[in-house]
C-alpha cells in the first residue's frame, strides 16, 4: 500500500489532464484520492490533498493549463498571486512525478 | 512531510469517531462455507438453500455499498462465511473496486484458482486476508473436516504472492490446531509474512452446525499457548520484551489492529469503534455494530443506509457498560466488550466466567514470569 501526499515545486505551463480511475472523496474531514478499478496495479494506495489540493483536483477532469488553475486558486483564497501560482506550479509537479497526468 | 499510512488510518479514525462517521464496515456476502470449521460462529452449508435465499443480491449488495460510500465509508472488507462460492463474487467486487473503496477480502483460500489469482492481480484489493486453520492435512482434517483444504490453502497464498497480490495470513487457535503454532509461524516466515492469531473463539451467534465453545481452548490452554507464542517470538527476536504483561494485545490480533481504542467516556460500553465509525452488514441485510453483536441492529434495505446508521449508533448509546468489569484489577489482561459479554453471558453487563478466566490465568502467566 502506498501513501503520497501530493506537494509541490517546479513550473510547467503544459495543458494538464487528470487520468481517469481516480476518485477524490472527502473522508473524515480529509480529502483523500483513491484509484478505482484496474487502476490500482498502478497505484495501490491513497494520497491525500489538502483543501486547496482538493480544490484544483476537481477542477482538472477537463484540460486546463497553470493559469486555468492559479485563477481558480485566488478565487476562492485570499492569497497573493505570486503565493497562489508557487503553490500550483509545486501542485502540478507533484502530480507529474506521481504520473497522476495524462 | 508526507504522512504514514498509519498515521492517516489513525488521523481518520480519531475524526470519524469523534463525529461518529461511517469509515470501515464489513460486508458479510454469505454465511455459507465450503469448509466446517469447527468453531466458527456463523457457517452454514454451501447447499443450504433457506440460508441462499436469505442473502442479499449483488445488486442489492452494490447499492448499500453506493449509500455506504456516500456516508464516507472507505474501509471495506468482504467477509463470509466463504466468500468465493458466491458465483457472483466477480461482478460485486468489480463494481466496489470502482467505487473508491480501500477493499480487504477475508477468505479461507481454498477456492482461489490459478484463474482467481489472475483476475484479482487485475484489479488487486488492498488485502487478502487468509485464515490457515493448521499446518498440515491431518489437522485440516481435523478443524475443517477437509484435508484437501491445507494444500489448496497453501497453494492459494503461493499463487497470491507470485502474483504481487497483498497477502496476510492469520490463524485462529483451537484445541485440534493449538499444538502447531511452530509450524504456521515457520510457515509464514518462509514466506515473509506476519503471522496474526485470532485467540478469541466466540459462541455461535447464529445456526447449530458448529460448537465453538466445545473446541476452544480452555483458559489455562489459551494462556498457555499466548505464552508460548511470546517466548517464541522472543527467542526469535519477533519481541523485544522479556515478560508477558502485553500479552493481551501483543497477541490478538483480530479484524483490525487499531481498531482497540480506549473509551474516555466511563459511560461508553465500547472501547472499539463498533458503533460509532464501523459497523457490519449480514448476509441477509442486517446492520450490525460488528460480526457477533447482533442485539442491536438496524435495516439498512428498507430504511436507506443513513438512516439506519444513526439507528444503530443510537442503540449502542443505550448499551450500559458492566460495572463489574470497569472496576476490576484485571481490566489490562481482558478483552471484555458488549459484544463478547452478550454472547458469553446472554447480557451486555454481565462478567464473563470464561474471559475472567482468562484474565486471571494471564495475570498468574506475568507473575511466573518476573521475578
Amino acid at each position: 500500500m502506498v501513501l503520497i501526499k501530493v506537494d509541490y515545486k517546479e513550473k510547467d505551463a503544459d495543458r494538464l489532464k487528470l487520468k481517469n480511475g481516480f476518485l477524490c472523496r472527502e473522508v473524515a474531514g480529509q480529502w483523500v484520492v483513491v484509484p478505482l478499478g484496474e487502476r490500482v496495479v498502478e497505484f495501490n494506495g491513497i494520497m491525500t490533498l489538502s483543501e486547496s489540493g482538493a480544490l484544483l483536483w476537481r477542477n482538472m477532469d477537463s484540460e486546463v493549463d497553470e493559469e486555468d488553475l492559479v485563477k481558480l486558486v485566488l478565487s476562492e483564497y485570499i492569497i497573493d498571486e505570486d503565493t497562489a501560482r508557487e503553490d500550483v506550479r509545486e501542485f502540478v509537479v507533484s502530480l507529474k512525478e506521481n504520473g497522476l497526468i495524462e | 512531510m508526507a504522512l504514514t499510512l498509519d498515521k492517516l488510518y489513525s488521523q481518520l479514525v480519531s475524526v470519524a469517531k469523534k463525529k461518529r462517521k461511517l469509515l470501515s464496515a464489513s460486508f458479510e456476502l454469505t454465511t455459507r462455507c465450503n469448509l466446517r470449521c469447527k468453531m466458527c460462529y456463523v457457517c452454514e452449508n454451501v447447499n443450504d438453500s433457506n440460508c441462499k435465499a436469505k442473502e442479499l443480491t449483488s445488486e442489492q449488495w452494490i447499492g448499500l455499498a453506493e449509500e455506504a460510500r456516500d456516508l464516507g465509508l472507505l474501509f471495506l472488507t468482504l467477509t463470509g462465511g466463504e466468500v468465493f462460492i458466491r458465483n457472483d463474487f466477480k461482478e460485486i467486487y468489480e463494481k466496489l473496486m470502482r467505487m473508491g473503496f480501500i477493499l480487504t477480502i477475508y477468505t479461507n483460500g481454498t477456492l482461489i484458482t490459478p484463474e482467481i489469482a489472475n483476475w484479482l492481480a487485475s484489479m488487486p484489493p488492498f488485502k487478502v486476508s487468509i485464515t490457515l486453520y493448521g499446518a498440515s492435512r491431518k489437522t485440516y482434517q481435523e478443524v475443517t473436516g477437509s484435508a484437501e483444504g491445507y494444500d489448496k490453502t497453501v497453494k492459494a497464498i503461493d499463487t497470491l504472492l507470485e502474483k504481487n497480490i497483498p497477502t496476510e495470513i492469520k490463524t485462529t487457535v483451537v484445541r485440534g490446531n493449538k499444538s502447531e503454532y511452530d509450524r504456521l509461524l515457520e510457515f509464514a516466515q518462509q514466506r515473509k509474512l506476519e503471522l496474526g492469531i485470532v485467540n478469541y473463539v466466540s459462541p455461535r451467534r447464529e445456526g447449530d452446525n458448529t460448537n465453538p465453545i466445545g473446541n476452544r481452548l480452555s483458559p489455562q490452554e489459551l494462556v498457555e499457548y499466548e505464552v508460548h507464542i511470546n517466548e517464541r517470538n522472543i527467542e526469535l527476536g519477533l519481541l523485544m520484551r522479556k515478560d508477558n504483561s502485553s500479552m493481551g494485545s501483543q497477541l490478538v490480533s483480530l479484524e483490525r489492529k487499531d481498531t482497540i481504542i480506549q473509551s474516555s467516556e466511563p459511560s461508553d460500553a465500547f472501547h472499539c469503534l463498533a458503533g460509532k465509525s464501523a459497523a457490519w452488514v449480514t448476509s441477509d441485510g442486517r446492520l450490525l455494530p460488528c460480526g457477533l453483536l447482533d442485539m442491536v441492529k438496524a435495516y439498512p434495505l428498507d430504511q436507506g443506509f443513513a438512516l439506519a446508521w444513526e439507528e444503530l449508533k443510537r442503540g449502542c448509546e443505550l448499551i450500559s457498560p458492566c460495572k463489574e468489569c470497569q472496576e476490576c484489577l484485571l481490566q489490562s489482561f481482558c478483552e471484555h466488550c458488549p459484544a463478547r459479554l452478550l454472547k458469553e453471558t446472554g447480557q451486555y453487563d454481565r462478567k464473563s466466567p470464561y474471559l475472567c478466566e482468562l484474565a486471571r490465568r494471564r495475570k498468574e502467566a506475568v507473575n511466573w514470569s518476573i521475578p
